[in-house]
């Protein structure tokens, strides 16, 4: 034992090491300015203001939010569903399609997945403006490709003699499409979709600070004009918004399904789908037409980017993610392992909630009262805040594990803490770096916006070049973010394999 | 009454360099009644499987209704329905949907929506599950849920439902207990039942390891290690022939 193995549960704390550069360059970039700030942050939390007026702004910023994120996550999950169709093997068995058009399709979805719905927002912004359904539109595109994808994953596991039985019957082959995918969407959508309608809260919550509306926007302005207090109601507010529209969602059932919710079920699927549509149209015959000079503007305009600056950006935001998986890989079972009693539980527990519920852009500003802009800063934000949700995780598996290991490793006299690594940890450490791989897939997309913020990486030359206009570089930022998100999805994709 | 209606014409298939189906001739009459014996592993499945048209062969020609099946339109394939070894049923569909996945070829898309949100009738699916003794307290089970013997009559109804002419059984006896045995073997083999209409397909190939059986069928097949050793009238059957199978 005195040797250290690498084994699932060693390399779970091992990722911790970067907070020795991490730590190190926060130290050197310490300014002490910014403490009475930071202090007076802190004490809002317990201090948020309330008033008849506050209320109703919150009231009002909320169904903004509710509106935005409702809507994109319902466009979003039935076009993901549509996409993740045309993306499965099994459609193009029963059409009889080349294969060719399912890698097109595959390979689409993946590029547009690979840029954060921050990046596809501001970018929105530049070219149309500030608009309301421009936050719909920002999260619907990588949605829609994350959404297609996971339906996609669930229908491939149709098997290929359920196909068989039903393609000898020789029903016309929509009905035979339908009655194969029809349990593996459903079951996804119940499974996958209520949760994914959280990410499209947060999602517009963090878009709104970049200023398209709802509760973000009120959270961002009430922290560029220092008012803490207020800044806490708005937190607060969201913060009871989503547990309770989680708890609610939980309730639902879907398994009675009557008559008359089917066909409400179907006319909502096929309003969307239509609203979706002319909606498109109109915004692209109607809206915008003088804008469309931005694209012609790509080839006037020069990328000013040197090559040697441009590998640094891609470098850093590389860095950025790698520090920041670190992080949110091995804090949450270091703290709980460490701290493992019961009141710290709930401490960790409430952090660990607060770290995501505010915007990473909230608390990269937090932190930036007392320390410099740097990539270490950038890293500590969207580390701890991806630990808040790693830890969630882990919280949720540890407690529904068997403890019964545990208990008799502790009746042996082995200490608490090492009962708890060998005997409650090891068991779940593989399929916690499981779910890591995955999250550092999302780590690396949302480099972009603690980049934005913190100015560092391509997030930040992504700023800087819109302001300008500089189309060229603009494009030469996308993709690079996109082949960082893609490499990093292959790697993830096999360690992934490796580990499940 | 000599009408040919499925023909196999020198098929072989090869699988992995394995041969598995050699060189086999066979014609299918319009109305006959054929048991298919043969060891465990020497190919009756996948004698079915290119007689349906799920697998192609390596070499040789099917032909239904002397088309080929590239000829057929979907009218015509649907003629031939399976009652698989393995099933095939959707696992997470109720018994009565998967009954009623039979009838999709002769209905809609809408009839597909209406079975999954199963607000569609399912008089016909039960009448044909009563045939086949399922009780309807397991009508809308889903199919995981339910024993092996009442899974295997879920598949034999949605077989059977589909009206086809032409019917290819593969152990459709498994699981079943001696006197359900009897009613299907009866169900699947009679063109008329005791209401004077007809439910079972007019032709019939059924593979199966009853010997006991064989009286109600009006030809035997001798299939071993992708050959066809025998092909003829259940009359003329000696115990040479099954010597040479078995
Ligand atoms: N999918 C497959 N892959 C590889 N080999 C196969 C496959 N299906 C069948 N075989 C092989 O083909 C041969 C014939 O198999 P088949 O299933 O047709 O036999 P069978 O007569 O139906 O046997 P049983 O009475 O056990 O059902 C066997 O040797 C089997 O191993
Ligand atoms: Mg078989």
């Amino acid at each position: 034992m005195n040797n250290l193995k690498l084994n699932y549960t060693s390399l779970s704390f091992l990722p911790i090491l970067v907070s020795i550069p991490l730590g190190y360059q926060l130290l050197t970039n310490i300014h002490f300015g910014g403490f009475e700030l930071f202090e007076e942050f802190l004490i809002s939390a317990f201090n948020p203001k309330i008033n008849n007026e506050i209320i109703i702004t919150v009231i009002n910023r909320l169904n903004e939010t509710i509106l935005i994120s409702f809507l994109s996550w319902l466009v979003s999950i039935i076009f993901g569903a549509i996409l993740g169709i045309l993306s499965s093997k099994i459609f193009y068995k029963i059409f009889n399609i080349p294969n060719f058009f399912y890698s097109i399709i595959k390979g689409f979805l993946t590029i547009i997945r690979s840029i954060h719905e921050v990046v596809w927002g501001i970018l929105l912004m530049q070219i149309y403006g500030i608009n309301f359904s421009i936050g719909i539109i920002a999260i619907c595109i990588p949605y829609i490709a994350v959404n297609s994808k996971v339906f996609a994953e669930q229908l491939e596991n149709i098997e290929h003699k359920s196909f068989e039985s039903i393609n000898q019957i020789n029903a016309p082959k929509f009905s035979s499409l339908l009655t194969l995918i029809w349990n593996p969407i459903i079951t996804t959508f119940k499974n996958f979709g209520i949760y994914q309608l959280e990410c499209s809260i947060r999602s517009t919550v963090i878009l709104g600070l970049f200023g398209i509306g709802g509760i973000g926007t009120s959270i961002f302005l009430s922290f560029q004009t220092l008012n803490f207090r207020e800044l806490w109601t708005y937190l607060w507010s969201l913060a009871i918004f989503i547990i309770v529209s989680g708890s609610i969602f939980k309730k639902i059932k879907f398994n009675k399904i009557n008559k008359i919710l089917s066909i409400f079920f179907i006319a909502v699927f096929f309003i969307t789908i239509l609203f979706s549509f002319s909606y498109f149209l109109y915004y692209i015959f109607n809206n915008n037409f003088e804008n469309f000079n931005y694209f012609s503007s790509l080839f006037k305009s020069s990328s000013d980017l040197g090559l040697l600056y441009f590998l640094k950006l891609i470098l850093e935001t590389i860095i950025l993610s790698l520090l920041s998986t670190g992080i949110a890989i091995s804090l949450p079972p270091l703290l709980i392992g460490i701290f493992n009693n019961n009141t710290s539980k709930i401490l960790i527990k409430i952090f660990a909630f607060l770290l995501r519920l505010i915007p990473t852009p909230v608390i990269l500003l937090t932190l930036l009262t007392f320390n410099n802009p740097s990539l270490s800063l950038a890293a500590l934000t969207l580390g701890l805040h991806n630990a808040g949700i790693t830890s969630k995780l882990l919280f949720t598996n540890l407690d529904s594990q068997d403890k019964k290991k545990y208990i008799a490793m502790k009746s042996l006299g082995i200490s608490k803490k090492t009962s708890w690594l060998l005997g409650l940890f090891s068991q779940q450490a593989k399929s916690y770096l499981a779910y890591c791989a995955y999250r550092s897939d999302i780590i690396i997309r949302e480099t972009a916006i603690v980049g934005v913020i913190g100015s560092v990486g391509l997030g930040w030359q992504l700023r800087e070049s819109l302001s300008s206009f500089a189309w060229q570089e603009v494009i030469l930022v996308l993709i690079a973010y996109s082949s960082i998100a893609i490499v990093g999805e292959l790697i993830n994709g096999k360690i992934k394999n490796s580990l499940t | 009454m000599n009408n040919t209606i499925l023909e196999l014409k020198n098929i072989s298939y090869k699988y992995k360099n394995n041969l598995i189906l050699n060189k086999v001739n066979l014609k299918i009459n319009s109305g006959e009644k054929i048991a298919l014996l043969g060891k465990s592993g020497s190919g009756k499945t996948t004698l079915i499987s290119v007689l349906n048209g799920t697998i192609k062969p390596t070499q040789g020609e099917v032909k239904l209704f002397n088309k080929s099946f590239d000829e057929l339109d979907r009218k015509q394939k649907r003629k031939i329905t399976t009652i698989w070894q393995d099933l095939r049923l959707i696992e997470d569909l109720s018994a009565e949907q998967n009954v009623n996945c039979g009838l999709l070829a002769e209905n809609n898309f809408y009839f597909a929506i209406k079975n999954l949100l199963n607000i569609c009738s399912f008089n016909k699916a039960h009448k044909y599950m009563q045939l086949c003794r399922l009780h309807n307290s397991i009508y809308d089970k889903k199919i995981r849920k339910l024993s092996g013997g009442q899974k295997q009559r879920v598949a034999i109804a949605r077989s059977l439902i589909q009206g086809a002419h032409i019917l290819l059984a593969d152990e459709p006896f498994n699981n079943l207990d001696p006197k359900l045995i009897t009613t299907i073997k009866n169900l699947l083999l009679e063109n008329v039942d005791k209401n004077n209409t007809k439910k079972s397909p007019k032709t019939t190939l059924v593979s199966l390891h009853r010997l006991d059986f064989l009286n109600d069928f009006d030809k035997v097949i001798g299939i071993r290690d992708g050959k066809i050793f025998f092909n003829i009238k259940r009359t003329n059957l000696k115990q040479l022939h099954l010597d040479k199978i078995y």
